[in-house]
């Protein structure tokens, strides 16, 4: 059961197609666990078709439809992949993103506790998957922009509340926190932030930067 | 009828056509029924059929590109890339699933899809196959449904008041998270959202759901 979502104007940015790339796969992978996400987004997205439908036509080139129709001929339709099944139940659209399941990931230490896997950064938005042994915390910090978090494996708990797989956290600005991982199994999660994070210890200022937060 | 008449390769009939002059384009404005579009999509995938696939074309390849230029694509790029789309189409027909979208709102996501790809050269993070949990409440769920949804939503769309259609708007077709969207407004980042809530819950509202 999952008790956090992305709010309405998120999931409409995805299926708008205006949220970027690494914001799109959080919100993807939330869906992977979420069937009224999922519903919800599929009504934007015919919300979209709506539109599309009334659009003023923009007259297409006068031989457009001539030259498609001579090169359908050379396309073959598209075949669905086949896949190996994941052996940890990770989602889909997540290895394809980092390449295989989350138990082949190769983890970074930072720290005793904690360790992470970078996936990929474009301007200040950044996309990597985190882990933390049961009890590590993050540190207390504010946000120099938006920080979405998706519990892949085991929960974590703050003054918001707990943490469990599938669901989305979503903090901005001057909300403050300070995450720690559940007892029970390590907690490995998806982590997007669109600025850098603002922590509060000296130490973990000076270190954060180091690993790219 | 007519719009196969219009797009058809036979050349006597597109002579036929131009001869008719301007009058004959109204068709192309007025719009192909969700359903009839769905039923259209239906013979291309199972008969690879080029007359239903040419009355699609007609009709949406414009539309495709129309929202390309909304987007910001140069008038080249988005002819290319409506092209494109209806070629995905022909190409995915037989992935075509009413029950879970209308045709026009498949053809959107292809649109969406490829204008992330060609122009903000970035991936689509997409559910796969895989991904699917099981669905027990979806029996029910069939084409119908899907296009009667877009129906609601087209009919719902045109009520609402303008600031908030024009909020809804930019988040298909501006390409801009909505604190850009906000700035490009001159209002505060709160009220977008706000009318986006307002707007949304509206759009619920015609599509049966209670807030």
């Amino acid at each position: 059961m999952i008790h956090h979502h992305p709010d309405e104007a998120l999931l409409l940015a995805y299926a708008g197609g205006a949220a970027d790339e690494a914001v799109s796969l959080i919100v993807a992978t939330h869906m992977a666990y979420c069937q009224s996400c999922r519903a919800r987004a599929a009504q934007w997205e015919a919300l979209g078709g709506s539109l599309l439908q009334d659009l003023p036509p923009a007259p297409m080139s006068g031989d457009a439809l001539q030259s498609v129709l001579t090169r359908l001929d050379e396309i073959k339709p598209v075949e669905r992949p086949v896949r190996p099944a994941s052996r940890d139940a990770t989602p889909q659209v997540l290895r394809n993103y980092i390449g295989g399941d989350l138990r082949d990931m190769r983890w970074r230490r930072m720290g005793p506790n904690l360790s992470y896997v970078p996936l990929f950064r474009r301007g200040a938005v950044t996309a990597r998957l985190l882990r933390g042994v049961p009890g590590a915390e993050t540190g207390a910090h504010r946000h120099g922009g938006q920080e979405y978090t998706l519990v892949l494996k085991g929960g974590f708990s703050d003054v918001t509340g707990s943490y469990a797989p599938g669901d989305l956290q979503m903090m901005e600005g001057d909300m403050r926190h300070n995450p720690v991982a559940d007892p029970g199994e390590d907690c490995i999660n998806l982590a997007v932030t669109t600025g850098p994070l603002k922590f509060e210890s000296l130490l973990r200022k000076v270190v954060a930067p180091l690993f790219g937060f | 009828m007519l719009a196969y008449a219009r797009n058809a390769s036979f050349p006597a009939l597109r002579q036929t056509y131009r001869r008719m002059g301007k009058a004959w384009r109204l068709p192309q404005i007025l719009a192909m029924t969700p359903d009839a579009a769905n039923a259209l999509l239906g013979r291309v995938a199972r008969e690879q059929d080029r007359a239903a696939f040419a009355s699609l074309f007609g009709h949406f390849a414009p539309r495709v590109k129309a929202y390309l230029l909304r987007l910001g694509a140069p008038g080249p790029l988005a002819e290319d890339l409506a092209q494109e789309a209806l070629l995905s189409l022909w190409r995915k027909a037989h992935l075509f699933d009413p029950a879970k979208a209308s045709a026009a709102t498949w053809l959107f996501t292809i649109a969406r899809n490829l204008r992330i790809d060609a122009i903000r050269r970035e991936k689509r993070p997409e559910l796969e196959p895989e991904d699917f949990l099981p669905q027990p409440e979806a029996a029910a769920d069939d084409g119908l449904a899907r296009t009667d949804e877009e129906n609601r939503l087209r009919a719902a769309l045109k009520h609402l008041p303008a600031d908030q259609s024009q909020v809804v708007e930019l988040s298909f077709f501006a390409d801009k998270p909505h604190s850009e969207i906000a700035r490009q407004l001159g209002i505060p980042l709160g009220t977008v959202k706000s009318r986006l809530r307002l707007a949304l819950a509206r759009l619920k509202r015609a599509l049966g759901e209670d807030e």
